[in-house]
């Protein structure tokens, strides 16, 4: 459905890639249930533009020699496991739908990041051929 | 026993929604079958191994099918996915240490053999390898309170925190439990295999008490939200089932067991009105009762009656079945039902069977007979932390025509529950005796 009204981009980052650990099949199942008719809700509903789980694995590229080294890159309860892009009213309905995350009761800490949009002064910074790639990488 | 202990209680456990294409504790019981089968490949010494890689198995649907969708075969998917793991896991552990390479071989063979199989001789292979895992978590050479608990694990797919539930015990105590069946296991080089001859009927005890516990914790739902956990209760006749399907496992007992299983899950659907709430004997539509688990409850009694074995099964279906059989509660036979608790306390001199003959007694003889019985209970006072001991008392002093006294040990007993529906259900009773009642009842 397209609105007039305007909108704000957010994404949702999960963090904890440990907070399963201690589940049961039983829990397993049930939090993966209500994870999926969450998600599904939300794209249904055009508020969540996607969304995907994140391997535990990674690399971190650093510094000026370029140094690759292997993740982790935080402590576990750190790790981001995920993320969803969501398109929200305002930040409280953002915050709304982080609060709705099935697995909060078991550790996952949800990190709520409203993507900049673009501004006037950013506009002319655009026009002048500045700071592009900071402003293309925000907005990816 | 620390019944008062708090145990971390699953806030989305209860909740669940299932979605499409998903049955119904699926990973559960999908978990018992993946770790069987997986520990037939391994060797019951690998028996932590096939528990991890089905734990992780379960945590690739979590974090995965929320987002992709639910395959199409989950259980196939879960299985698939559970042997990939194994496969990378013995690939790296050939890589590290160049031992056995041709049990590895075997191994990937046969875990690649699986994929091709046809379904019906596979899902016959699955219910012998789930029986040679009862059996082996069952060993004697096992501490008994071990088995129950890895069973549960293994079998059941239950966490260490349900099981604590299920014991009344702490989520610490059953992990070292744990630690301690499968260190034995590996010691002691126990066999992956269904016992015979004369070593049957005393591994078969062992099996039968896990069943039994598992029902229970089902059916008296000692903590939690929901009263009734009809899936355990499910589940336990399931692995009943099994046991009486199985030439082995086949005795007089086990049909016992099966039929009191069969009897009471009968009674669930009645058991709790509209709102969750639980009602007593005397208050449950009997319309209600699930006909065709009493008439399977009654067919496995007669299996049961073949032979001149009495157990304690065998009495408690009997017990049961007096209450399947009455079409109402006035007809019941109280007699018969005391009768049944006589022989079965000769049997088992625990104070919860006491509590219940008192029951039992108070219907036959009055409430006063019944209060008489409780105070001569024998170790009367491990049930001191039994919330049912003081809901029964009150019921007593209640019929007895002491609302006071009565009130006072519905307080008691609403202290020692955590039970939701159970707590309402003490707190109307309570209520009820407290406030001075507009028409005085004697019974």
């Amino acid at each position: 459905m397209e609105t007039t009204g305007h909108h704000s981009e957010f994404l949702l980052l999960f963090h904890n890639s440990d907070w399963h650990q201690d589940l049961s099949p039983e829990q397993i199942q049930s939090t993966m249930s209500q994870w999926r008719s969450w998600f599904d809700g939300l794209v249904l509903q055009g508020k969540c533009r996607g969304g995907h789980p994140l391997s535990d694995e990674g690399k971190v590229v650093s510094g000026k020699a370029r140094a690759v080294s292997d993740g982790p890159f935080a402590e576990s309860k750190e790790t981001i496991c995920g993320y969803f892009f969501l398109q929200a009213v305002d930040f409280d309905e953002a915050v709304t739908i982080a609060r709705d995350c099935p697995a909060l009761a078991y550790g996952i800490k949800v990190e709520v990041r409203p993507v900049m949009p673009t501004c006037a002064a950013a506009e002319a910074a655009h026009l002048a051929g500045t700071a592009t790639g900071e402003l293309a990488a925000a907005t990816v | 026993m620390d019944a008062g202990t708090p145990h971390t209680q699953a806030p989305a456990a209860s909740e669940g929604r299932e979605v499409a294409g998903l049955t119904d504790h699926l990973f559960r019981q999908e978990s018992g079958k993946m770790v069987s089968v997986l520990t037939g490949i391994f060797g019951l010494e690998r028996l932590q191994l096939a528990e991890d890689v089905v734990q992780e198995a379960l945590v690739r649907a979590l974090k995965t099918w929320p987002f992709y969708g639910v395959p199409q075969n989950p259980a196939a998917w879960l299985m698939q996915t559970a042997k990939n793991l194994a496969l990378d896991y013995l690939r790296r552990e050939k890589n590290f240490r160049e031992k056995q390479p041709r049990i590895i071989v075997d191994i990937e063979q046969r875990l690649s053999a699986g994929e091709h199989r046809d379904e019906p001789f596979f899902e016959d292979e699955i219910k012998d390898q789930r029986l040679r895992l009862i059996f082996a978590c069952c060993h004697p050479l096992v501490p008994q309170d071990a088995q129950t608990a890895l069973a549960l694990k293994t079998l059941c797919g239950l966490s260490p925190a349900e099981i604590a539930s299920a014991f009344l015990s702490s989520e610490a105590a059953i992990a070292k439990r744990l630690t301690r069946a499968r260190q034995r296991i590996q010691e002691q080089k126990i066999p992956f295999e269904i016992p015979s001859g004369a070593d049957l009927p005393p591994r078969l005890d062992g099996v039968l008490q896990i069943v039994y516990l598992l029902f229970n914790e089902g059916y008296k739902a000692s903590s939690g939200d929901s009263l009734i956990r009809e899936e355990l209760c499910g589940e336990a006749i399931r692995l009943g089932v099994l046991l009486t399907e199985h030439p082995a496992a086949r005795l007089p007992r086990t049909h016992a067991l099966l039929a009191l299983m069969l009897l009471d899950a009968a009674r669930l659907p009645a058991r709790t009105d509209g709102d969750g709430l639980l009602l007593r004997l005397q208050d449950q539509d009997r319309s209600k009762w699930n006909r065709g688990l009493i008439f399977r409850g009654i067919q496995q009694l007669g299996l049961a009656a073949d032979g001149a074995e009495l157990s304690g099964y065998h009495l408690q279906a009997g017990i049961a079945a007096c209450h399947c059989l009455a079409p109402d509660f006035a007809s019941t036979d109280w007699p018969t039902i005391l009768s049944h608790y006589d022989q079965w306390q000769r049997l088992d001199d625990s104070p919860v069977v006491a509590l219940n003959r008192a029951v039992a007694l108070a219907q036959v003889h009055g409430p006063q007979a019944g209060k008489d019985a409780v105070a001569a209970m024998p170790y009367r006072a491990q049930l001191e932390g039994y919330y049912l001991l003081y809901a029964v008392l009150g019921e007593f002093e209640a019929r007895l025509g002491k609302p006071a006294a009565a009130a006072a040990y519905f307080r008691q007993a609403l202290d020692l529950t955590e039970s939701a529906s159970e707590r309402t259900f003490l707190t109307w009773r309570m209520r009820q005796c407290a406030a001075p009642a507009p028409v005085p009842v004697k019974s």
